[in-house]
């Protein structure tokens, strides 16, 4: 090993409470306001808050993000941290439009995973876990995806990308360029849509649209 | 035996996602049986049909309806495991997708029979595409009044919401789940006989049932056909009733889940599969990465079956089938299992936080050439240490296929450590596994406020 693999970053300094400015939408408190009502206690809706936290913030959980959620929840804010960083789909440092998430894990690995990383590597000119210079793409390796079937496999926002082929890479990346969507974000909104009902999501766009 | 489809008999017919569809596939009539039956009369035909759990520890699944008290006034709750990680398994996207109204069918009768108010089904956060159909399903359920208050008129209210995770393989534990969805690190909780069942005090300290995607689909048909009738699929095994969805992946013509009876040879499921691709069959892993392999001779005449299985050195698991041909490298294969513990390790305890840790520091050792003799007994040694002593089966399960690999397959692992280089090195048909020249794994998300920690 050439490098340490581990990178040291400063650990981020949580904001003061008085200095909190609090940036969630009105949509996003009526939509946490819904979400509270599934789970007896506030601190449960803890991951679907994370989400809308990361929609809200652009893609990636800041110090302010975590602080907005501990306050919105009434916990502190070493708790909300110590959940964020657990989970691998909460993102701590800023992310491309589209983040490009291979899946290298055992069936994919037989299938040719790593090819297809190699083959990303090549064509972005980024290692993995960094960003492309214009802030479109970001690399990184996940573990297994559980569509071992449509080996290798590749998640872009919230779809799956199956049986990759580096021609299929190419169209997709192309088609990425042409785009407009923040795939991130749109991911992050996808999960907070999927925790409401039918009822609950219209019931958010009535009062939305009445104000 | 050939193919037995009984959850995805109806997987193929255009729109069986669609509440009408469902319905006129026979569809939620279990749910109107049940509503008339006793609720003991329910977990006495689950206990009938000899069902034991899906997702992999095959614990006979009346029990835990039997477990949950049946005169308190605590609010009870039902929790489907849909949090399926285990590398090679993709039966619960399957039954998600295609079958949506089947799962939230036996979700309301699961909660009828335990008394439950409210259940959740905890999914993967990666499962968007899956999500959303179950999504649609629920809401659809809602309208046609199978949810909601008062169901068909029986006076049984029941809510059923979805929890999205976030990309932790932990979560898929039991213990740790129900931490997730309280809304915590999922990290697993002391478990019986140190602390209360989850029968009596789960998730919010109340009696919970928690039971896997797969187990909750098998509701509807057992309370459709009768116990008895489920009990006779798969009589021809020791303990092991009924079906089982298997997804087979990796060196086969046509990967993708098969649902057999239990008692088939496990060479006929690999030849409904298509067959082994690219060369003749090395090992099979039968039950997801954290079950044993085995090996083509033992596979020869192995039957499926929970004991079967585990006469021959494995296990049924989940279901995640991997199939080995002749020209994988068993040491890479070896090392990239164990990097996958270690990453999903939740860092609770020691024996997996630092053991799955070192299993992964030796195999890159001996993969960059500067292994040792020693390593492979050292490794052994850590497997012996770790399995048994993690505080849930994360432990084991990173111990176990290590264990195996070098048991079955020592001699590679000796030609490694001997020449600096893998067995099929040279061998065009392996160049596929083999990861990029000077690949750096880069994990951004575990390690990024570890100050001090750097690995040389």
């Amino acid at each position: 090993m050439q490098e340490p693999i581990i990178r040291i970053t400063e650990r981020p300094k949580p904001p003061q409470p008085e200095t909190l400015t609090l940036r969630f939408s009105e949509r996003a408190v009526k939509e946490l306001d819904a979400l509270l009502t599934h789970y007896p206690d506030k601190k449960s809706a803890m991951l679907p808050a994370l989400w809308i936290a990361q929609r809200e913030y652009g893609g990636h959980l800041t110090a302010d993000a975590i602080a907005e959620v501990a306050y919105r929840l009434q916990r502190s804010y070493a708790e909300v941290e110590g959940v964020a960083t657990f989970y691998t789909m909460y993102n701590k440092t800023p992310v491309g439009k589209y983040m490009l998430e291979v899946c290298t894990n055992l069936s994919c690995m037989l299938c040719g995973g790593y090819r297809i990383l190699e083959y990303l590597q090549q064509k972005l000119g980024i290692r993995l876990g960094e960003t492309t210079p214009d802030g479109l793409f970001t690399l990184t390796e996940v573990e297994c995806l559980n569509n071992c079937g449509d080996a290798p496999v590749m998640q872009v926002g919230d779809i799956y990308c199956r049986r990759l082929t580096p021609e299929k890479i190419d169209a997709l990346l192309e088609q990425l360029r042409q785009s407009e969507e923040h795939t991130v974000v749109q991911l992050a909104d996808a999960e907070v849509q999927l925790h409401l009902s039918a009822q609950e999501r219209e019931r958010i766009q009535q009062s939305l649209s009445q104000s | 035996m050939g193919e037995y489809r009984l959850l995805l008999k109806h997987v193929d017919v255009p729109n069986y996602h669609d509440i009408q569809v469902y319905e006129q596939h026979g569809g939620y009539q279990a749910l109107r049986k049940a509503l008339q039956m006793e609720r003991q009369a329910i977990i006495e035909e689950v206990k009938k049909s000899g069902l034991r759990g899906r997702g992999g520890a095959g614990f006979p699944a009346w029990i835990k309806w039997n477990g949950l008290p049946k005169d308190d006034d605590k609010p009870h709750y039902v929790i489907c495991n849909s949090d399926e990680g285990e590398p090679g398994t993709f039966k619960d996207f399957e039954l998600m997708f295609k079958a949506p109204h089947q799962l939230v069918e036996g979700m309301i009768i699961a909660g009828y029979a335990v008394r439950a108010q409210r259940g959740y089904i905890y999914i993967r956060g990666e499962y968007v595409e899956c999500a959303r159909r179950l999504r649609d399903a629920i809401d659809q359920a809602y309208a046609a009044g199978y949810l909601g208050t008062n169901i068909l008129g029986s006076g049984f209210d029941y809510d059923l919401y979805i929890h999205m995770g976030a990309g932790s393989y932990e979560c898929g534990e039991e213990s740790a789940l129900m931490s997730s969805l309280m809304g915590e690190r999922g990290q697993p909780r002391l478990k019986f006989p140190h602390a209360p069942l989850p029968t009596i005090a789960g998730v919010w300290n109340s009696p919970t049932l928690i039971n896997n995607c797969e187990s909750l689909s098998c509701v509807p048909h057992i309370i459709n056909n009768g116990g008895e009738w489920y009990a006779q699929l798969g009589a021809s095994t020791k303990n092991s009733r009924g079906t089982k969805i298997f997804s087979v992946s990796g060196h086969v013509n046509k990967p993708g889940n098969y649902e057999i009876e239990f008692g088939t040879p496990l060479m006929e499921l690999i030849e409904m599969a298509g067959g082994v691709r690219g060369g003749a069959l090395k090992g099979v892993i039968p039950g997801g990465s954290s079950m044993p392999i085995l090996t083509a001779e033992k596979c020869a005449d192995a039957i499926i079956g929970y004991e079967e299985l585990m006469e021959k050195g494995s296990m049924v698991g989940c279901g995640g089938c991997m199939v080995l041909n002749e020209h994988t490298c068993i040491v890479h294969f070896a090392w990239r299992t164990a990097e996958f513990y270690a990453h999903e390790s939740c860092g609770k305890c020691t024996p997996c936080r630092e053991g799955t840790r070192w299993m992964v520091q030796i195999l890159e050792r001996i993969l960059q050439g500067k292994g040792r003799m020693e390593d492979i007994d050292l490794l052994l040694e850590i497997c012996d240490q770790i399995d048994g002593r993690s505080f849930c089966a994360l432990g084991d399960a990173a111990a176990w296929p290590v264990r195996a690999f070098i048991k079955n397959f020592r001699h590679e692992f000796e030609y490694f450590i001997q020449h600096g280089r893998s067995m099929y090195a040279d061998n065009p048909e392996s160049q596929q596994m083999f990861p990029p020249k000077g690949y750096q794994r880069y994990n951004p998300m575990r390690y990024e406020y570890t100050v001090g920690a750097v690995r040389k």
